[in-house]
């Protein structure tokens, strides 16, 4: 289960200095939603099929934070590719993460399943998945909303409009998941501490060019509204019909 | 014999108990003892009923020797006991002849006033207890006393009496039913074996009854809280072996040897259940129940804790969920128990374990432990916008490296991020820089003081909070805090000194009343009249009554509530109930009809929490009442001119 | 080369956008020709393995018509059907991808402005490589008319490896009926916290339906399961178009705002002045949604009756 840092912004984007990040000093961090989503599915499976699962993130040296939150949910093991800080493209961010797999799997054994989140919910390049499972030689489905294993086959739902569109894999297989694909637990203390002393294996990749390649960011305007104030309380509900009617839904 | 058994069996129970410190502040637990018990000071707060038990309790004290009187006399009638001995001096003086004499009488009245109270007035606190039980002992005592009597009226009938028998005038009295000869002499045998014999009976009866309470009751008093009420008990995570770690009570082998005395000492007399705020608007939490609950779940299943088989929970085979979530922490059950029973306890501990091992708690709670967890305040917000209400106030926001200010204003996050509690930061933030305090906050790395965490029972979020916050105000020198908020008042003063913070902690309302006692803020009374809310963590927790009350008296016109001080009716918000939804009819609004009732304009609060469930709960109920918290209410006072003092709106 | 996936506003932006960058146009579709305007070649796969969705399979007929014609760049609508054929193009050649553009400035390296958090923060990139993938973030570029005249047809079937056909939709799993869909919806009624319970949501379900609407909210509820992860309006959930969004409860976190900003127009219901939704917002109403939201409900039906006795 690949994973990735992400802060949580609230109400406001607020840049450093240099244009080159979001401002994150006080901000709380956490797993990337579809990936929160993804930790939950990967230890549901291993409940129900036996079998090991692990956790693996390219961040900076906090990141063994997210990886211990999915430990405490189930997972057996960590992998962490450690950054300095300055971001990954998503080219060398597959490539450093197939490294790990495929020095992970001829240590311990191939994996029969490789989760990603679709895609993360800061930078959303929609790739990193799909990149390595070209690598690996390995078929892939996204966006999907369900994911089962049975025999040597998993099962893959897409929601479209109307339905599920349902794709059928041979494992091993890679699959990239969207929140909503289950409701994760809450961890339980113990677990939180045995996840404590689970083990981290850490290393630190050597970063490639980037050849996707970040300028800077920018705030986008807001649309300078101020919002018109129809009124206060239940007063206020014929001035808000009002509106409604001339926008022509009531 | 059965006695010493049973005796035996609940004496090892309790030293199973998990460990908790009770054992500072030896003074204290002395006078306690002597108030307490011998004084019956909880049980007058009901004077009928506390009396009633007041008669019958210190009979059984100075009647406690006639029993051994008793039975000596069974083995030898003749032969009384040495004048040398103590009880044989005991039993000739004039004196204890006639105390027992007032108080075989005084007892027989507590037994008809009890009779009274259980038969004809019936009163609510009684639902749910054993009342057959009841009987049986008021029975038992009074059949107690009556034989001591006839004895003794028999004794002196016979002459036999080795005390003065004038000076016990009912006894004597009553020996004139007695005539001298043979059948006195076998009613004599028959009376003080008929006593004998109940004694023992009763003796037998009463460890497994609720009549056990005069066994444990003295001693749960004795280890009950001296101070710092407020305090929950920490719990520890590190430890070599994982099984050693408790994470509250599951089973009854998770009980700490108080709370299983507290099971034993309950005498089921529902004072807890008549102030509950959750039993009095309808839902499932009683605090009687749920300690009769816990203790005949003890009693059930600890012979197998003992012998270290197999155990149920508690949750929900003794005590169900919505019991342990109904619970707002207001501690008023603990304020009104005559036997030092701790209830708050029980509640937190069956969280912490539902919480933080079973993962089975309402999920709107869940949200809020998450986003206290990951954002540091139980909203959700971000940290980031924590002193936006400050802007344009002039207020000092403490950087890294700062010079440490005079007092630090911890601001909390209801106020930080509610657009109701808000207006008391930026009041009392105002108040304090008028007055020429040199004060600070801490902005963004304020975090939560993490009691939402703690009352939910998530002991472990609880204390990473904490420990992060004693290093942020270690780091930046802080010695002195001012926090307008009860809830962070209580676990900044004290809760955090277990984790290495110790400050110097006012609530906002105890620093305002100084400095207009000092005559740095000088308010202007008005013509309103105004209700003062206590809040349960001001109040009952931490014995804040005074300071909230000068500062009415110097902004308007007093009005007491009923139920006011240490008897205060809780807004309902407390026990991390401001998360949770409430089923059932609401607190909040019982309380805003209390405080209507007094017809005054204005309801003064001293917390953020009781400002928007009170705000809430007048406006639910039609009320026009103004809710204001006593930091705003002050500051428009010291604004108010002299010659146009009038109502301030 | 614009790849469509399926004709219509977003592949008309996609065409607009790419025409942008200079040079002849193409475009590129899968199994069937669809009618599209101002492009000088329209390609057309054919084969088996386009019967049903298969990413792998289109991308590689993309890969083919790269290696074929050296486009400077592919371009399509940033869909999820077009990210992901376009990251299985990218992995393919091995080349970058800048998924959820708003603008490209011609040149090389190419410089873009890419979409993050769904839409609150915008990058500026440079693309290095041979050919250039991108994908256009959906509403960021008008879409214009062009000159009329049909394209010339050129048909192919791709040769695709056993592995480029694993990857296909099987079967079509049919959605409960009901309700009007959240991101089709005209008007969308949300809640977030305040609701209070998965019981609060009835007075918005109440005025949803007055007004013909879906009912939406915010994260907060589906994590505390009073709602399916299908009503959630957000980055990570639906994103909706409505004429109008009506907000109650919702402070209005960057993560949601990503989903309502399709919005024509915003109204909030928020007890709060200060919160963050109302910069977004074009009217808001103060108070307390439990007593606003049923008011609006019944002024509604009180204008309807009102209409019906006049009608």
């Amino acid at each position: 289960m690949c994973v990735k840092r992400v802060p949580l912004t609230g109400g406001r984007i607020v840049l450093t200095e240099d244009e080159q990040a979001i401002e994150t000093r006080h901000l709380a961090f956490t797993i990337s939603p579809h990936e929160e989503c993804g930790v939950e599915e990967a230890v549901r499976l291993i409940e129900a099929n036996g079998g090991e699962s692990v956790v693996l993130t390219l961040g900076p040296p906090e990141a063994e934070e997210q990886l211990r939150d999915a430990m405490a949910l189930g997972i057996d093991r960590a992998v962490h590719l450690v950054s300095e800080g300055e971001e990954w493209d998503p080219q060398a961010t597959a490539g450093a993460i197939v490294e790990a797999i495929r020095a992970d799997e001829a240590a311990n054994g191939s994996f029969d399943l490789v989760f990603f989140g679709n895609e993360s919910a800061d930078a959303g390049n929609y790739q990193v998945g799909i990149r390595v499972a070209y690598a690996l030689g390995r078929p892939v489905a996204t966006g999907l909303k369900g994911v089962s294993v049975g025999g040597a086959v998993v099962r893959c739902e897409q929601e479209v409009t109307g339905g599920r569109d349902v794709y059928e894999l041979p494992l091993p297989a890679v699959v990239g998941v969207l929140e909503g694909l289950n409701l994760p637990r809450y961890p339980s203390v113990p677990a939180k501490l045995r996840a404590q002393r689970k083990p981290v294996d850490a290393s630190t990749p050597t970063r490639p060019d980037s050849r996707l390649e970040k300028v800077r960011l920018v705030v986008p305007e807001g649309q300078g509204k101020e919002a018109l104030i129809l009124g206060q309380g239940p007063e206020a509900a014929p001035a808000v019909v009002e509106v409604l009617r001339q926008i022509g839904v009531a | 014999m059965l006695f010493a058994r049973r005796a035996l069996l609940l004496t090892r129970l309790v030293r199973m108990g998990k460990p908790v410190a009770r054992a500072s502040d030896l003074p204290a637990r002395v006078r306690n003892e002597a108030t307490i018990v011998l004084g019956q000071r909880k049980l007058l707060q009901r004077f009928v009923p506390g009396l009633m038990h007041a008669f019958i309790f210190w009979g059984f004290l100075v009647l406690f020797p006639t029993i051994f009187m008793a039975m000596i006399a069974i083995v030898d009638r003749e032969a009384s006991l040495p004048s040398g001995s103590p009880l044989g001096w005991l039993e000739r003086q004039g004196w204890y002849a006639f105390t027992v004499d007032v108080f075989v009488v005084l007892v027989l009245a507590g037994v008809a006033t009890a009779f009274y109270i259980r038969k004809v007035q019936r009163p609510r606190r009684f639902d749910g207890s054993h009342l057959g039980e009841a009987d049986l002992i008021l029975a038992l005592i009074a059949g107690i006393v009556t034989t001591l009597l006839l004895w003794h009226a028999s004794l002196i009938a016979l002459g036999l009496n080795p005390w003065p028998g004038e000076w016990s005038p009912i006894s004597d009295a009553a020996s004139n039913l007695f005539g001298a000869g043979t059948t006195t002499e076998v009613l004599e045998r028959v009376f003080v074996w008929a006593h004998v014999l109940l004694i023992l009976s009763f003796l037998a009866y009463l460890p497994h009854s609720k009549h056990l309470h005069i066994g444990t009751a003295a001693i749960n008093v004795f280890f009950g809280r001296t101070q710092a009420r407020g305090r929950l008990e920490p719990l520890v995570f590190e430890a070599e072996d994982e099984s050693d770690l408790r994470f509250g009570v599951g089973t009854v082998a998770d009980l700490t040897w108080k709370q299983m005395l507290d099971a034993m000492s309950c005498t089921e007399c529902g004072r807890c259940q008549d102030v509950c705020p959750a039993y009095a608007t309808g839902k499932a939490l009683s605090p009687k129940l749920l300690i009769m609950g816990i203790r005949d779940h003890l009693f059930a299943e600890g012979p197998a804790a003992l012998a270290g088989g197999d155990l149920s929970a508690l949750v929900p085979n003794a005590v169900t969920d919505d019991v342990v979530w109904d619970c707002v922490t207001c501690g008023a059950c603990v304020h009104e128990c005559p036997v030092s029973i701790e209830h708050v306890d029980h509640i937190v501990d069956l969280r912490r374990h539902l919480v933080m091992v079973e993962s089975g708690l309402p999920a709107e709670t869940e949200t809020m432990l998450r986003d206290v967890e990951r954002g540091s305040n139980p909203w959700g917000k971000p940290q980031t916008e924590r002193a936006s209400w400050a802007e344009g106030l002039g207020v000092r926001v403490l950087e890294p490296g700062d010079p440490a200010p005079e007092v630090l204003y911890w601001v909390g996050c209801a106020a930080a991020f509610d657009e109701r509690a808000r207006t008391a930061a930026i009041s009392t933030a105002k108040l304090l820089l008028a007055a020429g305090l040199d004060v600070a906050i801490l902005g963004p790395r304020e975090s939560c003081t993490g009691d939402p965490a703690r009352r939910a029972g998530n002991e472990y979020v609880f204390q990473a909070l904490a420990l992060a916050n004693v290093a942020t105000l270690d780091d930046a020198g802080v010695t002195k805090i001012v926090a307008s908020c009860p809830h962070c008042f209580n676990t900044l003063a004290n809760e955090y000194p277990d984790f290495g913070g110790r400050y110097e902690v006012m609530h906002h309302s105890e620093l305002l009343a100084e400095l207009v006692r000092d005559g740095r803020l000088s308010p202007v009374a008005g013509d309103a009249t105004i209700t003062y809310h206590d809040s349960c963590y001001l109040a009952r927790h931490n014995d804040v009554l005074a300071a909230p009350r000068e500062l009415v008296g110097r902004i308007g016109k007093p009005l007491e509530m009923a139920r006011s001080g240490k008897r205060t009716f809780c807004c309902g918000a407390g026990g991390a109930h401001m998360w949770m939804e409430e089923r059932g009819s609401q607190i909040n609004e019982e309380r805003a009809r209390e405080a209507a009732a007094t017809g005054a304009d204005t309801l003064a609060v001293a917390c953020p929490f009781c400002t928007v469930m009170l705000d809430d709960g007048v406006r639910q109920t039609g009320g026009e009442m103004r809710v204001a918290d006593i930091s705003t209410l002050l500051a428009e006072a010291t604004k108010r001119d002299r010659t146009t003092a009038g109502d301030p709106q | 080369m614009v790849y469509i996936d399926e004709p219509g506003e977003l592949a008309q932006q996609a065409l607009t956008f790419a025409r942008e960058l200079g040079g002849p146009l193409h475009a590129f579709a899968a199994l069937a020709a669809v009618s599209v305007e101002g492009v000088e070649t329209l390609h057309v796969a054919e084969g088996d393995a386009f019967a049903s969705y298969a990413p792998a399979a289109i991308a590689q007929a993309l890969v083919e018509l790269v290696e074929r014609l050296s486009p400077t760049a592919v371009v399509a609508a940033g869909t999820e059907r077009g990210n992901e054929v376009l990251a299985h193009v990218a992995a393919k050649l091995d080349v970058p991808f800048a998924a959820n553009c708003t603008r490209a400035t011609p040149g090389d390296p190419l410089v873009v402005t890419r979409v993050r958090w769904g839409g609150s923060l915008l990058e500026e990139a440079r693309v290095h490589g041979p050919v250039k993938l991108l994908t256009v973030q959906p509403h960021a570029v008008a879409s214009e008319e062009q000159a009329a005249g049909d394209p010339a047809v050129e048909r192919f079937t791709p040769t695709h490896s056993d592995a480029d056909l694993v990857v296909r939709v099987h079967e079509r799993v049919a959605a409960a009926a009901g309700g009007v869909s959240l991101a089709d919806a005209k008007v969308v009624v949300s809640c977030g916290r305040g609701a209070g319970s998965s019981e609060g949501f009835g007075i918005i379900e109440e005025l949803a339906g007055l007004l013909g609407g879906a009912v939406g909210c915010s994260r907060a509820v589906t994590m505390a399961g009073w709602r399916p992860h299908t009503d959630q309006v957000g980055q990570t959930g639906t994103k909706i178009a409505p004429d109008i969004y009506i907000a109650c409860g919702i402070s209005g976190a960057t993560q949601h705002m990503a989903g309502c900003k399709g919005a024509k127009a915003i109204l909030v219901v928020n007890t709060d002045p200060e919160a963050p939704i109302l910069a977004s917002a074009d009217w808001a109403v103060i108070g307390d949604l439990h007593e606003i939201v049923p008011a609006i409900s019944a002024e509604i039906r009180k204008a309807q009756t009102q209409k019906a006795e006049r009608g």
